[in-house]
């Protein structure tokens, strides 16, 4: 039983951030300099229109009118209207979330398997060439911005040699079966390559180290010299033994890379005209679009929320030393 | 003896002191972001650097656009110099929306003469030219007003900008693109009348931001108006040459100064196979007059009154005669389904926070030349061809993609991805040097919108119309045309652009320029320049100390 309290405690602690986070978002958009009227400026605009639009926006009314309309909202999982596009702040997240989760999922996947493993092989050959080289590019990788690693891998990749194309999520008028059809076709991958490739490229510096590190951490414990002494081969070592001790602060940065860079591509997504949520995000913020702001920060933080959850959680089962609440690691 | 010499040279002290006035303060000049606007930043860079040889210190304020718009719009007595800049529309290809709204006194508070513009003799000439419909008798009235303009130079126009697109010219028949006088090649013509020369015979063009909305009761954004343009018809449309002709109209006729027969075209459907009829062209002209269609009501409010004379032939009545009916609101209002609004427009009657703005239809239904497909905010719209449209395109889909990324853009219209580059905002040198190598076209003209520099006409200096000539004439617009605009831009001073050739008065281009020039200005005003920093005339006080 004691780990149902536990989980409900934890429970009840992420409903509180996520209210203070929503708490936040209302009155920093509300307090903040610019309103949204600025995008409707046209040499037509009457002092009635001005007018309409703020009552249309809810914004005539009092803040803490607004507020408490805000919050019960919310609570019936009513996001909102955004106030420049005309439809409601759920459809709109809700178009372009599964891109970004694509997006997301695929890139971090690719770049913690690429990461982990060359970390891996990094650690064993240390003090080798290899890793003379190896070290520094990865850095490289990883100090580059996003956004010229991108337009580098387009000029080569889509440009030069055609193999990709350069923007969109698939071809100009493509019609699918499905949503799901859409998702899996050939078109789909092709278009998700070069950004997910960029992506990858520039995250996979961070599971890398990473996992060097904790491997030659790992390979100066006593078991690991045991091993040795018993005669088992490096590969049996380096799988069996080191690296499943190696993974676990891995796997826990996963779980909380999801949960960063949910809302943080919109380089990529610009580069690659990628329709996710980053972008969408950073449109409403300039346009003061208040709901449609709010609510993709909204879900970005319950996305962080939850990934850091789930992160506690696969430490806490993955590792029979650490247990939360006594955690001491 | 030493005392009459102390005491003459105290007076004379105190006399140099008073014949001028206090230094004039800094003054901020605000502009947008380098990264989204390059040429108006630099052309406010360099302009403050001109008049700073005028001993005036000038601030260039970087404000992102939204937080600018706030600032000039809603606290007009809080800012002294900005740049802004008017976007062409086909609608104003009839001077009267900017050379009314922009410096009427009516509009000086709350509406778009927000530098804060009052001459009543103005106002006089303008108020006239709407209800002058003796086309030459309007364009004197519309000369005489851009010539007080320039007298009184209320804003420092720069320049119109020269708009750049281009298209695959294997693709596409090269001849069948039409330039539209103030649009540039992305216009309806185009898209309606284009020719494909392959196998592809989809129109894909591109643009950076999103599709906010597809409404014909909304004017929600410059690409939705494309897509507006393209799905629903209206009675007239403006023609390549700037001028209105008929559209879904077969014919119209004026019966006296206040009343106007149309004819409809016969035969024409809406995309849902029913017929369209003179009373959906009243009920297109009606709604807007009501609360619900707040953008489209300031066109319509000089109709008193819809007759329908027979099934094809509608006749207006008009409150006052008007100059501009027929591009202003015969060329501007959409055609719109009485059996598919009608009932919206009820429904919405009950609700008094919402309006015509909040719906979207899920399948818009025009009688335009393209029907909707299907439509990804983020991602694209496509539109396919109605063929049985009197006006049937010869292409089959119009595709729309999404491309924030300008240098993207130019590639893909290389590379195929694209096949008309329909906004480009980077490098026009680029574009050219690639259509060097390429089966690209590309197409630059000046557009109806035009680049400038807002006085505030409420805060002194600014009130002084020796200072505004001084400070606009100190401007070298040649220079500006070529160092911040690249070449790509027109030296400009009125709201109405060469583009518009009938309109355009070209006796306020005769605008001398130069440092010196300037200076004599101040000079014969009163104002002084001690120690390198101007000073207001005598006996003048710095009222707004920074």
């Amino acid at each position: 039983m004691a780990g149902l309290t536990r989980i409900t405690s934890r429970l009840a602690q992420m409903l509180f951030v996520l209210w203070a986070v929503a708490t936040i978002l209302f009155f920093i958009f509300r307090l903040a300099p610019g309103t949204p009227l600025a995008a409707y400026i046209e040499p037509t605009f009457t002092e009635e229109q001005q007018q309409a639009l703020l009552q249309r926006f809810g914004l005539d009314k009092p803040l803490y009118v607004q507020y408490g309309i805000y919050l019960r909202n919310l609570v019936r999982g009513d996001l909102g209207d955004s106030f420049t596009l005309n439809d409601s702040v759920a459809s709109v997240i809700g178009d372009v979330f599964p891109y970004t989760i694509a997006l997301t999922l695929i890139s971090l996947l690719v770049a913690y398997l690429i990461g982990v493993l060359m970390g891996a092989v990094l650690a064993w050959k240390r003090g080798t060439w290899l890793e003379g080289w190896s070290i520094p590019l990865v850095l490289t990788t990883r100090a580059a911005p996003e956004f010229w690693l991108g337009m580098l891998l387009m000029a080569l990749l889509s440009f030069n040699l055609g193999w990709f194309p350069a923007g969109g999520a698939v071809s100009a008028g493509a019609e699918f079966s499905s949503e799901w059809a859409r998702f899996f076709s050939l078109d789909f991958l092709k278009h998700l390559f070069l950004p997910a490739l960029t992506l990858a490229i520039y995250l996979h510096g961070l599971p890398l180290l990473l996992m060097r590190s904790n491997m030659l951490e790992v390979m100066q414990e006593d078991f690991v010299t045991m091993a040795r002494m018993k005669g088992l081969s490096s590969w049996t070592i380096m799988v069996r033994h080191a690296a499943r001790n190696a993974l676990l602060p891995v796997a826990t940065a996963f779980a909380l890379g999801i949960g960063y860079s949910i809302g943080g591509n919109v380089v990529i997504e610009t580069v690659f005209s990628w329709p996710g949520l980053g972008r969408m995000l950073v449109r409403a913020v300039a346009a003061n679009d208040y709901p449609l702001a709010q609510g993709a920060f909204l879900v970005i933080a319950a996305v962080m929320i939850l990934m850091n959850f789930v992160a506690d959680l696969l430490y806490s089962s993955l590792d029979p030393r650490v247990s939360s609440g006594h955690a001491k690691h | 003896m030493r005392k009459l010499v102390i005491l003459i040279a105290a007076l004379a002290l105190t006399a140099a002191a008073w014949a001028q006035g206090d230094a004039v303060r800094t003054l901020t000049l605000l502009t947008r972001p380098q990264t989204v606007a390059p040429d108006e930043f630099q052309a406010a860079q360099l302009v403050a650097q001109q008049w700073r040889q005028l001993g005036l210190d000038v601030e260039v304020r970087v404000t992102p656009w939204e937080q600018l718009a706030d600032l000039v719009w809603f606290n007009r007595a809080d800012w002294d110099m900005t740049m802004w800049r008017m976007v062409g529309r086909a609608e104003r290809s009839d001077p009267d929306e900017l050379i009314f709204n922009l410096y009427h006194s009516s509009t000086a508070d709350k509406g778009y003469n927000f530098i804060g513009y009052i001459n009543p003799e103005y106002d006089a000439l303008v108020e006239a030219q709407r209800t002058e419909t003796d086309p030459v008798a309007r364009q004197k009235l519309i000369f005489q007003a851009q010539e007080i303009l320039s007298r009184d130079q209320p804003e420092a126009f720069l320049v119109y900008p020269l708009s750049t697109y281009a298209f695959r010219s294997d693709i596409w028949d090269a001849a069948t693109v039409v330039d539209q006088n103030g649009i540039g090649i992305k216009n309806f013509w185009t898209y309606t009348g284009i020719t494909p020369l392959t196998e592809q015979k989809d129109l894909v063009l591109n643009f950076p931001d999103v599709v906010q909305a597809i409404n014909p009761f909304y004017i929600s954004g410059a690409v939705d108006s494309w897509i507006t343009e393209l799905i629903w018809d209206r009675l007239l449309r403006i023609g390549p040459d700037g001028l209105p002709q008929p559209w879904a109209a077969e014919s119209f006729s004026w019966v006296d100064e206040t009343t106007i027969d149309v004819t409809l075209r016969s035969g024409m459907k809406w995309h849902d196979g029913l017929p369209v009829t003179a009373e959906d062209v009243v009920f297109s002209f009606r709604a807007p007059a009501g609360d619900e269609v707040p953008m489209y009501k300031p066109f319509v409010t000089n109709i008193d009154d819809i007759e329908i004379l027979d099934e094809n032939t509608v006749r207006f009545h008009l409150a006052e005669p008007s100059a501009a009916f027929l591009t202003s609101t015969l060329a501007k209002v959409n055609l719109v389904p009485l059996h598919i609004w009608g009932p919206i427009l009820d429904d919405l009657a009950n609700k008094p926070d919402e309006n015509a703005e909040d719906i979207q239809e899920e399948v818009p239904i025009g009688s335009g030349p393209f029907k909707f497909s299907s439509w990804r905010r983020t991602q694209e719209v496509v539109l396919e061809a109605n063929p049985d449209h009197f006006a049937a395109p010869k292409i089959d889909r119009w595709i729309l993609r999404i491309v924030p990324n300008t240098e993207a853009s130019l590639g893909m219209l290389r590379s195929g991805e694209i096949n008309f580059l329909s906004d480009y905002k980077g490098d026009p040198q680029v574009l050219l040097q690639t259509a060097e190598s390429n089966p690209i076209k590309v197409v630059s003209s000046a557009d109806i919108g035009f680049n400038y520099i807002a006085f505030n006409n409420r805060r002194p200096p600014f009130d002084d119309v020796a200072f505004r000539r001084a400070l606009s004439l100190a401007i070298d617009r040649d220079f500006i045309a070529k160092a911040a605009y690249k070449g790509y831009g027109v030296p400009a001073n009125s709201p109405i652009s060469v583009a518009l050739n009938y309109w355009n008065d070209p006796r306020v281009d005769e605008l001398g320029s130069g440092l010196e020039l300037a200076k004599s200005i101040l000079e014969e005003a009163g104002y002084t320049v001690d120690r390198g920093k101007l000073h207001y005339p005598e006996g003048v006080v710095e009222s707004l100390g920074n």
